[in-house]
This record gives C-alpha cells, structure tokens and sequence, in this order.
C-alpha cells in the first residue's frame, strides 16, 4: 500500500508560555520509516505524545488513511515513549499478554504473539521473570516487545536507539525495516544521523517547534545549493573571483569546496580551474544528513533573528 | 466497532490486573492470614476466659439426703449452673474423694439438716440452691406432720412470688451494640485509610516507572482510574469479607455475642458503607497521588486525606456517646464523614430509616460529584512528571 496512512495537520501545541509546536504539518506514509529529527526540545516528544492522543493539541489534527483519526485506530499503534516504562515487579510474559489485551488484542492471538517475539529476541526462557531482573538492554528488548505484541498498524518509536549497544542497533534497525516493509508505516526519532540516513525512507527535520524540512534523502539533497570538489594545485586562492554567483566556503589543502548560487554554471567552474593549470577531482559534492541538518538550522537561524 | 464493549473490556483488563496482583501479593496473602488467626484467637480467647470462672460442680449425695439431688439438679439446670451428681458408696469413700478433689462436695444424714463435707468452703452457686431446697423438704415434711396436704400448699407458694419490672431492659444489649459500634467504625476507618493509600501509591507507582504514557497511548484515563479503584476495592472485599465471615463464625461459635442479628446486622452494614466510603475516599487518594510523580512526594498529599479520615474515627468516639446530639447525626449522615460514622450508628442501633436513606443518597451523589472531579484531575496531572501539580492548575489543565 502506498499514500498517506499518519497525517499532522496544523499542529499547535503550548505549554504555558513556551510555545512547544507551531503550525506543524507532518505525513508519514504506508510502509515507509520516517525519521524525526531536530535538537532537544525542538517539539518532536510533543508532536509524538499529540499524534498518540496521549496529549490534547491546542490546534490542528491527526488524520488517518485521510479521515481524523479514532480511538479505536490509536488504540492499535504500537508506542515506545522516550522514558521507558513497564511495571518492574510483573513477570514478562503476563505484563507482554496484559499489554496486547489493552491494545485491543484477543487473548489467543496476544499469548501467540507474546510467545513469538519473546523467541525472536532470545527471552523465551525469561518468560516467567519480573522485569525488573532484566539487564537494561533486555528491557529495551522487552519494551520494543510491548510495541509489536499487538499486530499494531504503525509503530511510532521516540528515540528507539537511545543508549543501545551496536548489536542491539541492529537488531532494532532489522525490525524497523521488516516491518516497515510487511507495509506498518514506522515514525522515529533520533539524535544518530548516520543511522536515520541509512535507515529512513524520509526524513523531517524540526526546529523549535517547525518542520523545516522534509523529504527523502535526494530530495533534502537537493535542496540546498550544489558544491563541487575541485582539486587544483596551481590555483591561487582568489581563483573564483571572476565567476558570477560562485563562493569557495571550504579549503582543504589544494581542494577547493566551491558552491553555486542559482543560475550560475557549474562547467564554467571546470573552465576557470582548468584555465589554473591541472585538475585533479571535479565532483559533485554529497551532504551527508548531519551537513544537511546544519544547514536546516543555520537558516533557520538567519529566518528568525533572535 | 461497537464501543461499549471495548470499554467494559479494557475496564475489566485493568481491574483483572490490580486485583490480581495484590492478591497474589505477600501483603495480601499473609496479613490476610495473620488477621484472620488474630481474630479468631481473641474471640475464642475471651470466651475460654469467662468460660472457665464457672467450672462443673461435682456431688455425691448419702444416706436420706438422696432425695435433694433430684430437686437440686432440676434447679441448677433452671439457673444455668453446671452440676454433676455421682454417686459413691459409703460415707467413707465420699469423704476420702472430697479431700482428693474428684468430688467438690459430699451431702448426707437427715435431708432436713444435711451434713456437707467440702474441702475448703463451699461455692455460693451451690449453698442457695441447695438451703432452699432443704428448707422446702422441712417444710413438705412438717405440713405432712400437722395433718395438711403438702401439695395444696405447694401450689399456692409456687403461685407467690415478686414482680420483676425492668427500668432499662436493654442496657446488656445496649452494651453489646456499643461494641460492635466501636468495633465496625474501627473497621472501617482501618480500612478505608489503608485501602484508599494503596490507591494513591498504585497511582504514584504507574507514573514513577513511567509505563503511564504507554498506557494512556491506548486506554483513557478514566477507564485507568476507575479499573484501578475497582480492582483495589475487590481486594479489599475479599480481605474484609473473610475477616467477617470468620469474626461471625467465632462468635455464634463461642457465643461470645447474645444479642441476635447484631453481628450480621453490622457486617451487612460494614460492608455496604466500606463499598460507598472506599469508592468516594479512593477517587480523593487517587485525584492526590496523580499530584506528584515520586513515592517521596506521596506523603504531602496523603497526609490531608488520612487526617480527615483519621478526625472522623475520632469524632465517631463523641457521636456513639452522645446519640441525640444534632451535630453528631447530621456528621453521620453527610459525607465524606458518613462513611465511618454511619455504619456505627448502624450497629449501636441508634440511625433511623431516614438517616439511613438520606446519608447513603448523599454518598452516592458524593462519589459522582468526586468522579467528575478526580478524573478532571487525575487526567490533567498524570502525565506530568516532575515536580508536584498545584491543585489549581490540575484543575485547569493548563501547565
């Protein structure tokens, strides 16, 4: 299935004079991952709490499938909160079974399924355990465990990764994408930018409160304005001077990161190098989504003087 | 999807749980246990204590004295006195049992002037009984002797007598009421204060470890509070319903208490006002402890509802003592006092009908006013951790 599934629409959300979310608009769509990302206290908990209904917004809606969303469809999302939580003294088996029930599971499938994902992340013989005997890791296991125990129709995930080891990240990662593709769209946020890139279909980058970006990968991209590697070692540093609308915003030795304004020609670049002496690298410069990232912020910064 | 179900469904969830693991619990198992034995072993106790200040008599008639034991039996029964009479076969042996104790008393010679040999003194139970039946023999046996039918004047002996007229028939049954008065509001305020904390700190609990959040991703918060306070409240039936069940079992057991119907009376009044005073106390505690996010922070907001519950057991102690005082009734028929001081009116006797129906309609529009009122609360507040909520703004809602 393609299409939206989640829809944020004019989100607005205080907390007394703070003002948490503003006028956000959000899509996730049918099996896609989208990642959530912004500074802490951007507004991404708040557009998650709001998006659950755990928290009433001031303003805007959450639509689903292109209708306002009911209880009954909020009752089946999967939800890991940022500040993780079980009851520490129930036994894992009956706390994943209780859990599934109150999504709305039916007794047989919810044992089924307990089972079946108990064995997955290797707990089967803890079943019967309390939580609070688990190691920290098991108990994130656990809490991803609660999240999926209800055959849920989307999985919105606040910092899923936080505070796992590599193997963990992995396995989560695995998980995320295995879900995503039986067609359960995943929204997640988190601080690892490597992982979201690697990870997300989309990607929205917030800030204070505003989504500043949004898109997949390329199109973030493609975004912002193009830069090219140039390594010309005879080049003296004044070298772009005489090209109209072109700037060189990083030296590296002889390598020159030189980037373009609107109209300008890129191959007119290639010509005043060449005309230096030798070239060594002409290429297209790849932001990573960290450079990306600060690149939102930046304008973002110079969009709202302070 | 039909609703109505699904909320009756996810209530049933929530209460299932609650009950169950404080069911399960030690504190549950045990002070269950240790109560119930507590009790039984008083009331069994108590009676075992005045049941041993009146010990079997033992006697042993001789000779013509015979003819008293009929009639000294008869009036030991009459009198509720515990008397064995065996018989022995000479003076002698009588004697020699006396001295070893296996016989309390010895009677014999002439049943008009009958000897009686005890080892020390003999006990006054016995003495009366038995002077006024050797004086009615001497009497039978002087009127044979003056040529009058002993049994014509007899019958009109047995029709003279004293008019007893009772000025305050009920003071042992007065007694009694105050007890299990006493008792059933001690009851009551125990239970409902420790009933009405564990809610609160199952309250504080869910948003300490923070599964709150997840659990309100997908049930409302009311159905949360309202499966919690049944859940918890279950429990507690079934912890007071045992103790009742084996407090009444003791007692007609042991017949510690004569008064019919008291008990039951006040168990089935116990109950139905633990029910409304648990409920009404149980949304305060809960409204309170969704105030704060810490167990450290839980005693600021118990303390003023356990004083309140604590000021009315005390009151209780002035209401029993001064029945008719205005003050006092209308106390016991207004919440959120009712729910300990009527009960204990219930068992002194002392509620009318009236006060009966008008303070149980006030509890129950009681709790609806506090179930609007502690779900506004409990639903503003249960989310925020950190610091305690103000009461205003839980009321508001605005953070």
């Amino acid at each position: 299935m393609t299409g939206t599934a989640l829809e944020v629409r004019g989100l607005t959300k205080r907390y007394g004079k703070l003002l948490a979310v503003s006028d956000l608009n959000l899509e996730v769509r049918h099996g896609e991952v989208f990642g959530f990302v912004g500074s802490n206290g951007a507004g991404k908990t708040t557009t998650m709490r709001v998006a659950l209904g755990v928290l009433t917004p001031d303003r805007g809606e959450v639509l689903w499938n292109g209708a306002p969303i009911t209880f009954e469809i909020r009752k089946r999302i999967g939800y890991m909160p940022e500040e993780r939580g079980l009851y520490p003294k129930m036994r894992i088996g009956e706390q994943l079974l209780y859990l599934a029930q109150l999504h709305g599971a039916d007794h047989a499938s919810a044992s089924a399924a307990v089972a079946n994902w108990l064995r997955r992340f290797g707990l089967s013989d803890r079943t019967g355990d309390e939580v609070q005997k688990l190691s920290h890791g098991n108990q994130q296991r656990v809490q991803l465990a609660a999240a999926l125990v209800f055959d849920p129709v989307m999985l919105v995930l606040d910092e899923p990764f936080a505070g796992l080891d590599p193997e963990a990240v992995d396995a989560m990662s695995a998980v995320l994408h295995e879900q995503a593709t039986a067609g359960v769209p995943v929204i997640f946020s988190s601080h690892q930018l490597d992982l979201v890139e690697r990870l997300c279909d989309r990607v929205g980058i917030i800030q204070r409160g505003r989504l500043v970006a949004s898109g997949t990968i390329d199109e973030l991209r493609g975004r912002g304005p193009a830069q090219f590697w140039v390594d010309a070692p005879n080049a003296a540093a004044t070298w772009t001077a005489p090209l109209r609308g072109t700037q060189i915003v990083r030296t590296d030795g002889t390598r020159y990161l030189v980037q373009l304004d609107g109209g300008a020609d890129d191959q007119a670049v290639l010509q005043a190098a060449l005309a230096t002496g030798p070239v060594h690298e002409f290429r297209r410069h790849v932001p990573s989504l960290l450079d990306i990232f600060r690149e939102a912020m930046t304008e973002e910064a110079v969009a709202t003087p302070a | 999807m039909p609703r109505l179900p699904e909320t009756l469904n996810t209530f049933y969830l929530i209460a299932r749980r609650e009950f169950l693991t404080r069911v399960r619990s030690r504190f549950f198992v045990i002070g269950t246990l240790v109560l119930m034995v507590l009790l039984a072993g008083y009331i069994v106790l108590q009676t075992q204590v005045i049941n041993r200040t009146v010990p079997t008599s033992k006697l042993a008639f001789v000779g013509d004295a015979q003819v008293l034991a009929q009639p000294l039996q008869a009036a030991a029964n009459a009198e509720g006195i515990k008397l064995q009479i065996r018989s022995v076969p000479d003076l002698a042996t009588g004697e020699a049992q006396v001295r070893s104790g296996a016989l309390d008393a010895l009677i014999s010679g002439d049943a008009t002037s009958p000897q009686v040999d005890v080892k020390e003194d003999l006990s006054s139970t016995i003495a009366a009984p038995l002077n006024q039946i050797v004086k009615a023999v001497a009497l039978n046996r002087a009127l044979a002797a003056s040529g009058s039918d002993p049994s014509v004047v007899e019958g009109k002996v047995a029709g003279a007598g004293i008019n007893v007229r009772s000025l305050d028939p009920n003071a042992t049954v007065r007694t009694q009421r105050e007890v299990v008065g006493i008792f059933t509001a001690a009851l009551l305020y125990v239970a409902l204060l420790l009933y009405g904390q564990l809610v609160a700190m199952g309250v504080i609990e869910e948003k300490a470890n923070r599964i709150i959040e997840i659990l309100l991703s997908t049930v409302r918060p009311r159905q949360l509070l309202f499966g919690k306070v049944a859940g918890i409240g279950l429990m507690g039936c079934l912890q007071l319903a045992l103790l009742g069940v084996v407090g009444l079992v003791a007692t007609s057991r042991t017949h510690a208490i004569i008064v019919p119907n008291v008990g039951i009376v006040a168990v089935a009044g116990g109950l139905v006002w633990f029910v409304l005073g648990f409920v009404l106390f149980a949304l305060i505690y809960a409204a309170g402890g969704s105030l704060v996010s810490r167990q450290e922070d839980a005693g600021a907001v118990i303390a003023p509802i356990t004083m309140l519950i604590v000021g009315t057991y005390l009151a209780y102690f002035f209401v029993a003592a001064n029945p008719d005082n205005p003050i006092g009734v209308a106390m016991s028929i207004v919440p959120p006092f009712s729910p300990i001081l009527m009960p204990g009116r219930i068992a002194t006797g002392d509620a009318t009908a009236w006060q009966i129906a008008l303070s149980v309609v006030l509890a129950i529009a009681a709790i609806l006013g506090m179930n609007a009122l502690a779900a506004r609360i409990y639903t503003n507040s249960v989310l925020r951790i950190g610091a305690r909520v103000g009461f205003v703004e839980a009321w508001r809602g605005v953070a």
